[in-house]
């Protein structure tokens, strides 16, 4: 049998096992209905608020946002944070407990690569992420009554297929870097509050002082979102978004890379200082 | 004429429904499907004033239930109670005025706050008059040995010192009754030691200890009186020593024989110089517990039983009466079992 | 009297174990700032004209963006008092043992949601200043001496919190799900209550609900008179309101609360692990 055969039965094994102890937590998959509709709507509510259907202050927003079409943009937005927020803490607390339970070193003495602890969790989220954007697009089409055409909801899948990698190189990096903290929960707070707040997930970024924005610039799902509205509410094709996607795929292998070369490290520190279970 | 019962039951009775009642069986006003089980099943007591008195059983046998009745914690299903003449349904906050109760231990102490914090607080809440409770929590301290400690957090504190916190908690009321469940269990054998002289320093100032135990040494040493509890009801009750008295054995030995067919005749030739207590059988090992008058005269018999039937005896073990023995003898099974 | 001084140990302690987990007393400032404040802040002024709130003025009848924002947060942190701060922190005691030791003390149960609330009430407080330090420093929130005649609305609202409470804690000590509930229903009912946006947005069916809550009317007097906004109703009206619902919050979360602890005394949940 291959070794690239039985990695991938690896992945595959960390994946499944990862669907089966959400289906354990009802609540948690409630919570992944529940959520992805109640905020976005929220927000939308809170934008009527701030535009008061004023022509002159929805035509000021559609100057900085791009569009006047709030719920589109709000929604986007929200899948975005949501994306992040499963994966932050999926990502975060999996490889986390895999350490305090001690599996993780069950793992390392396996012939699996080492990069399957790293990696395989986030394909278990894949399942939540489908779940949430289905929400999300339902909650727009039957309580905002919105249906933006077949063909650019197709080109905005794509986009959202390629910006996993990605976002998967985001979680594997933070999973490897919070494996030194005690605590992972308020890492997470302040990790995903970095994002909400420079990637435009309710706001437009041109809200953003000028060197926030330059921040903004580094981190791909500031692209991502970006793209996802443009196709949704401007008409344009992944044609002309593919300079954006371009920059998106090579902040994921460097990401990727980054987070393989922190976990390496600490995992030849462990092995040098034979603190394998906790780091 | 005599004090009131630091403590009294009349056929008091708990049962728990297990598994749950959905909104939607309720309002269909589907038959209730729920498994009723019987904790506590008509459970008579009269604790004295001045003496520790011990609930013995296994896990499982309505002990915890029966505590957390008195302590007012649990609603009886039937029956009446009466701690320290006073019935803890119709005035539940008297009781606990007068109570000192130590339940879950260690789980019940706040981990971020010192201990003199937490004594501090719970001074409050047992009402103790400000004027009195720093001189009040010093008191306890010094009687738990924790004075030095007092101002650690608790979370830095060894099982046995939060043991002896919750102990110390419970005296801040200055109770007449102290009430405690398990109290010594996780605890290593010294720090088990201590807790147990603690135990001891409260009846020699007078209080009344009610205490639960699956461990019949503590109930021997410690208790003046014990109740044997299983499956919610109370099988014996006596001093220790007349509990031991009633198996009509001086001692217990413990064969071990080894044998391939049918044991019914060796049980039954044993059976005629002592009482099988109980047996057990597993692959080519027969273990016997046997009560006797004198291991002197039943051994030699036990030899020759094994021989006249074509077995072999491995191992003997003689061993004085136990608690465990009152138990075994009274319901067949270890207490550990 | 001994009840009262029970009261203030209870809060002494929750004030005291709170202190030591540094990073939650921090996440009570952080946590409201990076997902209500800013972003909030950053998506209103997104729909500036000329640097006014010209839609806020339309939909509400003030362009105080920040004042609006800062009144409906400080709301809500009253609404997170009372679900996060008292009902799911009894709760946890539940689940950690330490609620059997203080039910077994004379202390009357219902002054442990007193006590709490008055400990919760301090770093409600503490994280309000905070809150609006920052809003002044940064965002230009303007305090004027006038919103001290909304101080009034503001202590409605807080004892109205404490009958709910009350209520909530009941709930909460009996159902499996605590955590979920109490973040779901904690988020609709500062949302019903219009802390982000007024109540006349939400969909018809659920503006009978925003207008059974004590919540929505202290909410609308606040920023009626610190903001001068236009109410939704007759000033006066909404403080019988506020007043009528915060009285009758006490018999009803009492009730339910008692009724949750003798449901625990019958079935034995107390301690359950």
């Amino acid at each position: 049998m291959s070794l690239l055969g039985a990695d991938l039965r690896a992945f595959i094994a960390a994946a499944r096992k990862e669907v089966r102890q959400q289906r354990r937590y009802p609540t948690l998959f409630l919570g992944q209905i529940f959520w992805p509709v109640l905020l976005p709507a929220s927000w939308v509510l809170m934008g009527r608020a701030y535009s008061g259907n004023d022509p002159q202050a929805l035509a000021a927003f559609a100057d900085r946002a791009g569009s006047s079409n709030i719920a589109v943009f709000v929604f986007v937005g929200y899948a975005m944070y949501n994306w992040l927020s499963v994966l932050l803490w999926g990502a975060g607390t999996a490889l986390r407990q895999e350490q305090l339970r001690g599996t993780l070193e069950a793992v390392f003495v396996t012939p699996a690569t080492r990069l399957v602890p790293l990696f395989g969790p986030g394909v278990g989220m894949l399942l939540p992420m489908a779940v949430i954007f289905a929400s999300n697009f339902l909650a727009l089409r039957f309580f905002f009554g919105i249906f933006p055409p077949i063909g650019a909801v197709i080109q905005a899948a794509v986009i959202v297929v390629l910006g996993i990698p990605a976002l998967y190189a985001i979680g594997a990096l933070f999973a490897a870097s919070v494996l030194r903290f005690g605590e992972v929960a308020p890492v997470v707070q302040l990790i995903r509050g970095m994002f909400v707040l420079a990637c435009g997930i309710t706001f437009p970024v041109a809200m953003l002082p000028l060197w926030a924005q330059v921040w903004a610039k580094i981190l791909p799902p500031t692209y991502i979102v970006d793209d996802i509205r443009r196709i949704l509410l401007r008409g344009d094709t992944i044609a002309d978004v593919a300079g954006d996607v371009a920059i998106v795929l090579s902040l994921a292998v460097v990401t990727g890379i980054l987070a393989v070369a922190v976990f390496r490290y600490l995992e030849m520190s462990a092995r040098r200082t034979g603190m394998l279970g906790q780091f | 004429m005599t004090a009131a019962p630091a403590v009294e039951t009349k056929d008091l009775v708990k049962v728990f429904e297990r598994g749950r009642r959905t909104i939607w069986q309720r309002l269909r006003r589907e038959h209730d499907k729920r498994e009723r089980f019987r904790a506590v099943d008509g459970i008579d007591l009269v604790v004295e004033p001045g003496e520790i008195f011990g609930l013995l059983g296994p896990n499982g046998a309505g002990k915890t239930t029966t505590m957390k009745m008195l302590a007012t914690l649990l609603i009886p299903t039937s029956g009446t109670i009466r701690v320290l003449g006073i019935d803890p349904l119709m005035r539940p906050r008297e009781v606990r005025a007068r109570l000192g109760a130590m339940l879950s231990g260690e789980r019940s102490l706040y981990m971020k706050l010192t201990g003199r914090e937490n004594l501090e607080y719970f001074a409050a809440l047992y009402h103790v008059p400000p004027g009195e409770t720093k001189a009040r929590i010093e008191k306890v301290l010094a009687a738990a040995k924790l004075a030095d400690r007092a101002d650690d957090y608790v979370e830095r504190y060894s099982t046995g010192m939060r043991q002896r916190l919750a102990l110390a908690r419970a005296l801040l009321p200055d109770p007449p009754l102290v009430v405690l469940d398990e109290p010594t269990v996780g605890l290593d054998p010294q720090a088990s030691r201590d807790l147990r002289d603690r135990v001891r320093e409260l009846k020699a100032q007078g209080r009344t200890v009610l205490l639960t135990t699956h461990y019949m040494e503590e109930a021997d040493q410690l208790c003046d009186r014990v109740a044997i509890i299983d499956h919610g009801r109370i099988v014996a009750l006596d001093t220790p020593a007349a509990l031991k008295r009633t198996i009509r054995a001086e001692e217990v030995v413990h064969l071990e024989i080894g044998l391939d067919g049918d044991e019914s005749a060796v049980i039954d030739r044993l059976g005629r110089s002592a009482t099988v207590a109980r047996s057990e059988r597993s692959n080519g090992t027969l273990t016997v517990t046997a009560h006797c008058a004198s291991a002197r005269d039943f051994v030699p018999a036990a030899f020759d039983a094994a021989r006249s039937t074509g077995t072999t005896i491995h191992h003997v073990e003689v061993v004085p009466v136990t608690l465990e023995d009152v138990f075994l003898a009274l319901t067949g099974r270890a207490l550990r079992e | 009297m001994g009840e009262i001084r029970a009261a203030f140990a209870i809060a002494r302690k929750e004030i005291r174990a709170f202190s030591r987990y540094r990073i939650a007393v921090a996440s009570t400032v952080f946590t409201p700032l990076y997902q209500f404040i800013i972003p909030a802040f950053l998506f209103g002024a997104a729909f500036a004209v000329n640097g006014r709130a010209a839609g806020l003025a339309a939909t509400v009848g003030t362009d105080d963006l920040p004042g609006f924002i800062f009144f409906g947060g400080l709301i809500g942190g009253l609404i997170g008092m009372a679900f996060w701060g008292v009902a799911f922190s009894i709760r946890m005691e539940m689940d950690t043992g330490t609620l059997e030791a203080t039910w077994l003390t004379p202390t009357h149960h219902e002054t442990v949601v007193i006590g709490r609330a008055l400990g919760s009430l301090f770093w409600f407080a503490i994280s309000q200043v905070a809150l609006f330090a920052f809003g002044i420093w940064v965002l230009g929130l303007r305090l004027r001496l006038e919103m001290l005649l909304a101080l009034p609305a503001v202590l409605c609202a807080i004892l109205a919190m404490v009958g709910i409470a009350y209520l909530l804690a009941g709930i909460v000590l009996l159902i499996r799900e605590a955590n979920f509930f109490v973040d779901t229903a904690n988020f609709l009912f500062g949302m019903l209550s219009g802390t982000a946006f007024p109540v006349t947005l939400l969909p018809g069916v659920l503006q009978p609900i925003a207008f059974a809550l004590p919540t929505t009317y202290a909410i609308d007097i606040l920023r009626v008179q610190a903001l001068g906004a236009r109410p939704l109703f007759d000033p006066a009206l909404e403080y019988v309101a506020l007043v009528g619902l915060t009285l009758v919050s006490y018999p009803i979360g009492r009730w339910v609360f008692g009724r949750a602890e003798e449901t625990m005394r019958r079935r034995g949940m107390l301690a359950q692990y």
